[in-house]
């Protein structure tokens, strides 16, 4: 026993003059975890603009989008299908698989109704084999949250892809024209237990032209790949949490229209007036005593939140806003172009008014910052040609949908 | 440099060629891999050397086109015309190379070269006959074989002229192949045939395909078929005979090559075998009987023949040749037939009396290990067989179905067996072993008596001997050095690659213990030890859960998979694993394999995920790939050594060790580690294809075995990976399959274009013309 204790303890000293020796060289495993802090790189003042300008410009990148004016269906009728098997459980996304979806689903709920408010959506369960509709195609997007925030969601078994694509089909077909079908999966399970040919159900979404798209959460699975590819949907596995966001977020912009259905048609739609009564009184949606709301064009029933559908004559009733805010879905601004230096003679951004930084002088021998000489930290406009920093930059595409150096053109003009 | 040509459709192609030395090449894709180029530059080596060479490089990275795209150009450029022998395993192998060198004449024609240019591959009859009333589903190739020959025995199309036409039934692809073959000489014009493609021209023209793919062997720029036709001798007389010195003779997946030298010279006699036979030799005396009476001139005439001696004998035509010499064609004695078995019922006795004789011997009771010396002196003790009659049989019976003109030859297959074993016996001393067992697993009387081969040396020789260059190539040769010695040759070039990717396509982990640390082994003392088997079933169950569509699970023997399996239901493991995938299991039956096969694939494709039991050296392992959601993991349970208490495998240890000083221990994982590398390897069957390779073994881990591990497969195990449990192994797993999900940007980092092959090929030539050493 004692030589055991002795040969154990022997083993520990030997480790540790092993890593004081070779501190650089360290074990195995550690080669695979990068030091991040050792990436960072300070300034001569001693700041991390640079760097943080830098990764920032690489976020840029990445979100530079196709900006060709092409046609797309901003009335989308979607069904969220969310997995719930045991597969689920799993903690290799924290909190859990299970945790982490149903707080992204609800933060892409309220994004996706953002983004595209004359728009519908659904929410399916799929556990031990059988599907289950949570909530029907509906408008608004507290009645999605609630379903899943009210349901006490456990898991079970495995999941059915085939009974959760055909309950969603079922709804989707009945849907009119003019608006696009989709179907997101949140998948974590890398198995399906499907009474039939799901072939067969792949052709038929086909055939009916309702987009699928997956976000699997553990690993590729050659049926949804072939499920996306047909359908042309997008198909993704996520790498960690925030990837997980991404993918599930690249969805909420609506696709192109195919071509095959471009016929117009007309849509009777109402934009209800809002009141702001002093005395409360019972609104249609959920009869409860209210003071503020709007007013359906049509029958001049009471509603609480837009965008929705009356339910008392079923007018689709949005607002203004919310029409615009798809609108530049149809019109993205353009991808805002790099300054080299050697044209960057403006010296504050066209929004903020921020003072750009001026062009370092080349030292030889002193090129250890090359992130500073490599971007000059404007971005222009390609019509407007006004230049604009990164963080406006961000914001013009993320957010306003519009650029200022072009409107404030526009108005000089007219 | 790009080459720009016009052709008739006055589009632009650029031609991607370049130089080795002063040869052009041209490749039929626009990127070449560098490992790809290399292999070129040592083929061309050994080629221009005139000598052989052993050349390793995963399969799936283009091996096959690099091959051809420089032997073609060889074939193109030199003065003396070399012919292709391009050996492979499958058919369905040789029709992908084929497909291959179709691609490549057709770039050429492309870029404007002119060469005529023939490429033929050659299959058995019951993959190219097109006679529907001779095929008719029919399973069995010699089945096949034998109505083929009903229709077209020379005897039968004689007999044929003498009746009215319709009375005797011919082939009609057959004779009209003959008739026209009368008017012209060529049978085929150029371009290169894939099987499919040869039944259909032999389809439109009415021509037998079989028969016409043999006679263009002798005119064909490139042959392409297994190797049997080369390395069996029952095979290689009739059809590769005529080849020349200067042949190019490739080997592809040549991994086994050694099992197969073995094989062609080894032969099982079981007792239901020496039932048949001595009902086929009552049967041929009835038969002469009979033809004594009607015809007796004709058994005269064969006695005469035969006394003048047997070569001058046979000048007949390839397709009467049915029963051919077993051994090899330098081996063959040039004297006459010996007196005691001319006449043909003096030969029917003799026949009648050795197979008594084997009857009786078989009746012993305990395992008999002799030399083939030993047999012979006790066989002449007890029959008064000498030996110079024993080694004619094969020849005597051949002779003697063409003199009897005999109808379904498939009857006669045991009897030529045995007239097989009869003339290897007598012919063969040295590195045969002769093994009689009379219980199956100990238990079971069941008699075989094995005639083995111990020595591969001696089917290959004749091979090495006779043609300049063999090029001996597959995916997993290592260790390089074990092959010249075992096949006894010198190679000019050996060379093994590693591999280009773009991405770390695949992941080998060895996992060396379970999760709660109790270390795995397929080592006889512990492989039933219950904590072993559960970490087993734990790493199927834990891989099952987390690897997408299909898993490949290999074992070393069928034996251990079935107490495995049983203790894993027992134990509750499978219908764990059952949650999560299917599980299929592959038996010696090859039926019931196949229609489990299907099954896996198809649970694979709809989702529902599927797990295949098999066996390291069954039928799985060797033939069938398992690319892309097929098999997204292969589990190596334990190290597939052989059966070592096998009596064959002992004589053969023993006989490589004094001759050729090859230790057992040595030999035994060399063999266990190919087998180990071709099931793992059957997961990659290319660049963009992904997957995990997970060794469990705790022997893994040891670098005696790592080391002979191909180094294409060694170059991607990491210090990190090689001393795994079960759930650190499952943590990398699952971060590598969400890599690999990633969409695949083809980015051509590490492939190079003309350009850089000719820096390459420049500094190859300023470094004084040596030879390229890149790695």
């Amino acid at each position: 026993m004692t030589k055991i204790i002795n040969s154990n303890e022997e083993l520990i000293d030997i480790d540790d003059e092993a890593q004081n020796a070779t501190q650089q060289i360290g074990y195995a495993w550690e080669e695979e975890y990068k030091r991040s802090w050792d990436v960072l790189q300070e300034d001569e003042d001693g700041g991390l603009k640079h760097t943080v300008e830098h990764l920032q410009s690489r976020k840029r990148k990445r979100l530079e989008r196709d900006t060709s004016i092409i046609k797309r269906g901003i009335i989308r009728h979607m069904f969220l299908i969310i997995d719930l098997s045991e597969a689920m459980l799993e903690k290799d996304l924290r909190p859990s698989r299970l945790d982490l979806t149903l707080s992204y689903a609800e933060q892409f709920i309220l994004e996706f109704f953002d983004q595209n408010p004359i728009s519908q959506l659904g929410v399916i369960v799929s556990k031990s084999g059988v599907a289950e509709k949570l909530m029907g195609l509906s408008g608004n997007p507290m009645d999605n949250i609630n379903v899943l925030k009210k349901k006490n969601i456990d898991t079970d078994g495995e999941p059915s892809l085939q009974n959760a694509l055909e309950m969603a089909r079922s709804s989707l077909i009945h849907v009119p024209a003019h608006g696009s079908r989709e179907i997101l999966i949140i998948m974590g399970s890398l198995t399906s237990c499907d009474p039939g040919d799901i072939n067969e159900t792949i052709d038929n979404l086909v055939s009916e032209n309702i987009r699928v798209s997956i976000v699997g959460l553990a690993a590729e699975v050659q049926i949804c790949k072939l499920m996306c590819k047909k359908t042309k949907g997008t198909y993704g596995v996520v790498l960690n949490e925030a990837h997980f966001k991404d993918l599930l977020f690249e969805i909420i912009p609506p696709p192109p229209v195919s071509i095959v259905k471009s016929k117009s048609e007309l849509v009777v739609m109402g934009f209800p007036r809002g009141v702001n009564e002093s005395i409360p009184s019972l609104c249609a949606c959920h009869s409860k005593p209210v003071s503020g709301g709007y007013i359906c064009a049509r029958c001049n029933s009471k509603i609480c939140d837009l965008p929705t559908d009356c339910p008392i004559c079923e007018l689709t009733l949005v607002s203004s806003p919310h029409l615009a805010r798809s609108y530049h879905h149809l019109f993205p601004v353009a991808n805002f172009e790099e300054v080299p230096w050697s044209s960057a003679l403006t010296t504050h951004c066209f929004s903020c008014q921020m003072p750009f930084q001026t062009q370092p002088q080349v030292v030889k021998g002193r090129s250890n910052n090359v992130t500073s000489i490599d971007s000059s930290g404007r971005y222009n406009c390609p019509k407007c040609k006004k230049h604009f920093c990164i963080e406006c930059d961000t914001f013009i595409h993320e957010v306003i949908h519009n650029c200022p150096g072009c409107l404030s053109t526009s108005e000089n003009s007219t | 440099m790009f080459l720009l040509f016009i052709n008739h459709a006055n589009l632009l192609i650029i031609c991607f060629r370049f130089f080795i030395g002063n040869l052009p090449i041209y490749f039929p894709y626009d990127k070449i891999y560098p490992e790809q180029y290399s292999y070129m530059v040592d083929l061309k080596k050994a080629i221009d050397a005139g000598g052989h060479c052993l050349l390793e490089m995963p399969s799936g990275t283009g091996k096959t086109v690099s091959l051809l795209s420089l032997i073609v150009a060889i074939q193109a450029n030199y003065k003396e015309k070399r012919k292709l022998i391009y050996c492979s395993r499958t058919v369905p192998e040789i029709e992908k190379a084929l497909a291959e060198l179709r691609n490549l004449i057709e770039y050429r024609k492309k870029c404007g070269e002119k060469d005529e240019y023939l490429g033929i591959g050659l299959t058995s009859r019951k993959n190219l006959c097109i006679n529907s009333s001779v095929v008719n589903q029919e399973k069995w190739g010699k089945v096949v074989d034998a109505r083929c020959r009903n229709l077209t025995a020379s005897w039968i199309r004689e007999k044929s002229k003498l009746y009215s036409p319709g009375k005797v039934p011919l082939c009609n692809f057959y004779e009209k192949m003959e008739k026209d073959n009368e008017r012209q000489k060529m049978l085929i014009p150029d371009g290169v045939y894939t099987l499919e493609e040869l039944r259909e021209y032999g389809k439109v023209q009415g021509h037998c395909p079989y028969y016409m793919a043999r006679r263009t062997i002798p005119f064909a720029n490139a042959v392409i078929y297994s190797y049997h036709y080369l390395l069996d001798p029952k095979v290689a007389e009739l059809v590769s005979k005529e080849l020349s010195k200067d042949c190019i003779v490739v080997f592809d997946e040549a991994h086994n090559i050694d099992n197969v030298c073995i094989e062609s010279l080894s032969i099982d006699i079981t007792k239901p075998n020496l039932d048949a036979s001595a009902k086929s030799i009552a049967k041929l005396r009835d038969v002469i009987e009979e033809i004594k009476k009607k015809d007796s001139q004709r058994l005269l005439d064969e006695y005469n023949k035969l006394v003048e001696g047997l070569m001058a004998a046979s000048q007949e035509r390839d397709e009467d040749v049915y029963l051919s010499n077993p051994i090899l064609p330098e081996d063959l004695s040039h004297e006459a037939v010996p007196g005691n078995i001319r006449q043909a019922e003096h030969f029917v006795a003799f026949l009648r009396r050795f197979v008594e004789y084997l009857k009786t011997r078989m009746r012993a009771q305990q395992v008999v290990a002799e030399s083939p010396m030993s047999f012979l002196q006790n066989c002449r003790e007890v029959t008064l067989i000498e030996r110079q009659p024993l080694r004619f049989c094969s020849q005597r019976l051949t002779s003697l179905v063409r003199t009897l003109e005999l109808l379904d030859l498939n009857d006669y297959y045991a009897l030529h067996k045995v007239a097989a074993f009869a003339t290897l016996v007598a012919t063969y001393e040295a590195g045969f072993m002769l093994i009689l067992e009379p219980f199956e697993n100990d238990t079971i009387p069941n008699p075989i008596f094995h005639y083995a081969c111990l020595d591969a040396s001696i089917a290959i020789k004749p091979i090495f001997k006779r043609f300049k260059t063999v090029v001996i190539t597959s995916g997993t040769l290592s260790p390089l050095d074990m092959y010249p010695k075992m096949l006894n040759f010198q190679a000019a070039v050996q060379e093994s690659y590693s591999m280009t990717l773009t991405r770390n396509c695949f992941l080998p982990l060895v996992v060396t213990r379970g999760s709660d640390q109790v270390a795995i082994s397929s080592k006889f003392e512990v492989r039933n030890d219950p904590a072993v088997v559960r970490n087993f079933g734990q790493i199927l169950v834990e891989f099952s859960k987390i690897v997408p569509d299909g898993i490949v699970a290999f074992f070393p023997s069928y034996l251990y998979m079935e107490s495995i399996v049983a203790m894993w239901n027992d134990m509750g493991i499978l219908n764990e694993a059952w949650k999560h995938k299917l599980i299929f299991v592959e038996t010696p039956d090859a039926a019931e394999t196949s229609l489990a096969l299907e099954n896996y694939r198809k649970a694979c494709d709809n989702g529902r995920g599927a797990i295949l039991l098999s066996v390291a050296r069954g039928k799985v392992s060797e033939g069938i790939d398992f690319d892309h959601n097929y098999g997204r993991a292969v589990i190596m349970f334990g190290v597939p050594y052989q059966y070592t208490e096998s009596r064959i495998l002992k004589a053969r240890l023993e006989f490589l060790r004094e001759n050729y000083r090859i230790r057992e221990s040595d030999f035994l994982t060399f063999d266990a580690m190919r087998h180990a590398a071709q099931c793992v390897g059957r997961v990659l069957r290319g660049k963009t294809d992904y997957g995990l390779m997970i060794f469990s073994d705790k022997r893994f881990a040891r670098a005696d075995k790592r080391n002979k591990l191909p180094r294409w497969l060694n170059q991607f195990i990491t210090d990190a990976c090689t001393n795994l449990s079960t759930d650190m192994a499952l943590v990398t797993a699952k971060k590598f399959l969400r890599t690999m999900a990633q969409p695949f940007e083809r980015d051509q980092l590490g492939v190079w274009s003309v350009e850089d092959v000719e820096r390459q090929e420049r500094s190859n030539v300023g470094a004084g013309g040596r030879a390229a050493q890149f790695n």
